[in-house]
């Protein structure tokens, strides 16, 4: 990263800044859907040189998994074509693969409940694509993501929440590295809603106004995360039992199918609701309740481990607020570094300690910090 | 060059479809033909009341019409859903052979080759123009071929086989096993689906075993087909029920798609050298016109019209990509295709191409037109002026000059030994 950066102006620092220089080569991740097609044409407009890439990151077809990265392709080389711009197709496939796919069904298989598209920002769009990008001379990389970055006033780069709140994304940014923020436009973020994203993209005739949001894993698709790790892990049938008695109530099968909090796949033949509390899956054990608000199911605080704050520096201040899931509420409380390893900026841990008693979250779920608008890292839930 | 278009959506002005290869429409006489049967006579053929005899009766009508014009027998016809359920059952036959090889040509339609490669089997290669040396296949002819399986015309490049000259080949064959009392049987089986609206498609003439046929590429429904058989071929179901079709594929009668099959085909035999005739100088206008913008773009296929499909045209354009100008003309109301439609999505080079040796980078910008009965001398113009206006928008916004265009023609054609006929 580093050697590659020197060829990069210094100046671009963000969405503000970067605009000031219109001729600069900018490489755009494509994916076919509406936000990297208004990011495209937005690009254009600015004055800059976009180099769209389209990054094939999953083309096995299962029985049963439609992958539908082939429609995608087409639609983000029409909006190219419309815009007059080029269009590479960038295979990432083993990257992927290694890094998302085989990440994501061993943290299942640990007992953890990952968020793939935190891994994917860090080591594929922002990792080698950006990484590739500036080596091919880029000034700067753009997504389509709802996020903002502005350069502040203290040197560092600054990534800010969506203006639209609702689909911000900075959730699942927590774990880029700011020197690429830094190089990094989200020409998206800036516009009120989804739907004025829309009617932009109709507006230029960019033909993909009308394609639905895509949500969840794309690789997991429609067929569901059960599925797909029922195809990648061996069944172990083992017991469901119940959190406060011990009693043995079913039998599930594969613990590592079960989250913290899930309701549904139980399949416990009526009774009343019952919500997983936790799962053991050495001993291959789901534990359930009846009571919604068991304190089973709730915490005062959340260990991290993994953690990693963008500036470098552990979040400081009283006014901090957590996200634990994708535009979950903003939740205030603090953040207590555990010190004593180096570098703090990666593989240390803290401690979340909430104002108030939240919903458990899932083992391997991102919780991540913001100070205002500004997101400053996060960590992962650890067990 | 780029900016007319840029925020400018296509005006729709104008709507040309040169991509009958992949579909046809339906001809108002066959839909007219068929609408009974989905309505009123919706009757199982199988029903035992009288009037589902109506019904019974209107698959047996149709398949004597199919049977008269293939100069075939009603009873070896197997109607199919579509020619690559046919093609799958003409490869089952030789599945009751021990150990038969099958031997196909390179360029194959995906449902032939993937049927060989289920199987022992051998590929021939095919002449920088597509077609199958007689010689090829005399050479690969081994003792233990149960079946060859050749195109009449390939459906991308449109290269018409000498099917007369390679059943030759495989008869002299079956008379050398008869000789020296060798007892395997030998079949020739031809896929006709994209010749039969411009080639005879009569069984005898090509000096066939077995010949598939699709109703969809001639004006007729989609998912119907048919499967001949001569009677020195003893074919396997693949779908297993009721008892359809004497017992080699059952599921209920198609009636409504073999009544339109049947008209379809009735239909395409009375227009044939008429339309033939007229496609092909449709398709030689559009040629020249577009040759004459364009010379430095490569024609695939074989040279003479009598060895090509009429309504057929498949252009390279080297250093483009055919994928962007496919959307450049759909955004002046003009559908082509790129090569086979399989292997478009999948976003690999044909193996057609690769087959005839047209390297990758030409490849990746080829085009295939194909023009059909509602084609007229008005839409080949249009179709050839926006194509000429894509390319030129292509090089403009890659910056390449006809100079550029010229040497990289000249150079990749070097580069594989002038292998192009139109070199």
């Amino acid at each position: 990263m580093r050697d590659e950066r020197r060829r990069a102006p210094r100046r671009p620092m963000g969405d503000e800044a970067s605009s000031a220089f219109p001729g600069a080569l900018v490489y755009l991740g494509m994916s076919g859907g509406v936000d990297s097609a208004l990011a495209a044409a937005l690009l254009v407009e600015r004055g800059y040189d976009v180099r769209a890439v389209y990054m094939r990151n999953w083309s096995r077809d299962l029985p049963g998994f439609k992958c539908r990265w082939s429609d995608d392709l087409a639609d983000a080389e029409r909006v190219c074509v419309t815009l007059g711009i080029g269009l590479e197709v960038w295979d990432c496939e083993a990257e992927y693969k290694a890094t998302v796919v085989d990440y994501l069904v061993d943290a299942y298989a640990r007992g953890y409940t990952p968020n793939p598209d935190v891994m994917c920002n860090q080591t594929i769009k922002f990792g080698s694509f950006a990484r590739r990008a500036f080596a091919a001379g880029a000034d700067a990389v753009a997504t389509g993501h709802y996020a903002r970055v502005r350069a502040g006033g203290d040197g560092h780069a600054h990534l800010l929440r969506a203006r639209d709140e609702h689909k911000d994304q900075t959730y699942f940014l927590w774990r880029v590295d700011e020197e690429v923020l830094a190089h990094t436009l989200f020409p998206v973020g800036d516009v009120r809603d989804k739907a004025q994203v829309r009617r932009m993209c109709a507006e230029r005739g960019l033909g993909v106004e009308t394609k639905p949001d895509s949500d969840g894993i794309c690789f997991v698709g429609e067929v569901g995360i059960r599925s797909f790790l029922l195809d990648a892990l061996e069944r172990r049938p083992g017991k469901i039992v119940e959190w406060e008695t011990g009693r043995e109530l079913g039998r599930h099968e594969g613990a590592f199918l079960f989250t913290v909090g899930q309701r549904r796949g139980l399949d416990l033949g009526g009774g009343p609701r019952r919500y997983v509390v936790d799962t053991d899956v050495e001993r291959n054990v789901v534990y359930v309740t009846d009571d919604p608000d068991s304190p089973g199911l709730m915490c005062d605080e959340l260990r991290l481990k993994d953690v990693r704050w963008i500036s470098g520096e552990p979040p400081r201040g009283d006014a901090l607020t957590v996200r634990c899931r994708h535009t979950g509420t903003l939740v205030p409380a603090e953040v207590e570094p555990i010190l004593g390893r180096e570098p703090v900026a990666a593989g240390a841990a803290a401690i979340v300690h909430f104002s108030s008693t939240q919903r458990r979250v899932a083992p391997g779920q991102s919780v991540v910090v913001y100070d205002g608008l500004r997101c400053l890292g996060g960590g992962i839930v650890s067990r | 060059m780029t900016t007319s278009c840029q925020g400018v959506p296509a005006t729709g002005a104008r709507e040309v479809y040169l991509d009958y290869a992949a579909a046809t429409p339906m001809d108002p006489r066959v839909i007219e033909a068929m609408l009974p049967y989905l309505g009123e006579r919706f009757w199982n053929p199988s029903a035992p009341y009288r009037r589902a005899r109506q019904a019974k009766d209107a698959v047996e009508d149709a398949r004597r019409r199919l049977a008269r014009v293939i100069g075939a027998r009603p009873d070896n016809l197997v109607l199919t859903a579509g020619a690559t359920e046919a093609n799958n059952l003409a490869f089952a036959a030789v599945d009751a052979q021990a150990d038969a090889m099958v031997l196909v040509d390179a360029i194959e339609h995906e449902s032939v080759l993937s049927c060989a490669a289920a199987r022992p089997h051998r590929v021939m290669g095919v002449g920088s123009d597509g077609r199958l040396d007689p010689r090829a296949l005399e050479a690969a002819l081994s003792a233990e071929v149960g079946l060859v399986s050749v195109e009449l015309a390939n459906g991308e490049i449109g290269a018409i086989q000498p099917i007369r000259r390679l059943s030759q080949v495989v008869a002299a064959e079956r008379r050398r096993r008869l000789e020296v009392g060798e007892r395997r049987p030998l079949w020739l089986h031809v896929d006709a689906s994209q010749a039969a609206g411009h080639l005879s498609v009569n069984v005898s003439t090509l000096g066939a075993d077995l010949m598939t046929l699709s109703a969809s590429k001639i004006y007729g429904p989609k998912q119907v087909g048919l499967l001949w058989a001569s009677d020195d071929v003893t074919l396997s179901p693949l779908i297993l029920g009721g008892g359809q079709e004497g017992g080699l594929r059952s599921g209920t009668e198609n009636v409504a798609g073999v009544v339109a099959f049947a008209a379809a085909l009735e239909l395409a035999d009375g227009l044939r050298a008429q339309e033939s005739r007229r496609l092909r100088d449709l398709r030689n206008r559009l040629q020249r016109q577009i040759l004459t913008a364009c010379p430095w773009a490569w024609v695939s296929g074989p040279r003479k019209d009598a060895r090509r499909l009429p309504g057929l045209l498949h252009l390279c354009f080297p250093l483009l990509d055919a994928r962007r100008l496919v959307i450049l003309l759909e955004r002046r109301g003009v559908s082509v295709g790129t090569g086979s439609a399989c292997a478009a999505s999948k976003m690999r080079v044909s193996h057609v191409l690769s087959a005839i040796g047209v390297p990758d980078e030409v490849a990746a910008g080829s085009l295939r037109l194909t023009l059909g009965r509602p084609t007229t001398e008005d839409e080949v113009t249009y179709a050839a002026e926006a194509l000429v206006a894509a390319v030129h928008d292509e090089m403009g916004r890659l910056r390449l000059s006809e100079d550029d265009m010229c040497a990289a023609s000249r150079e990749l054609r070097v580069a594989v030994g002038g292998r192009s006929p139109y070199a």
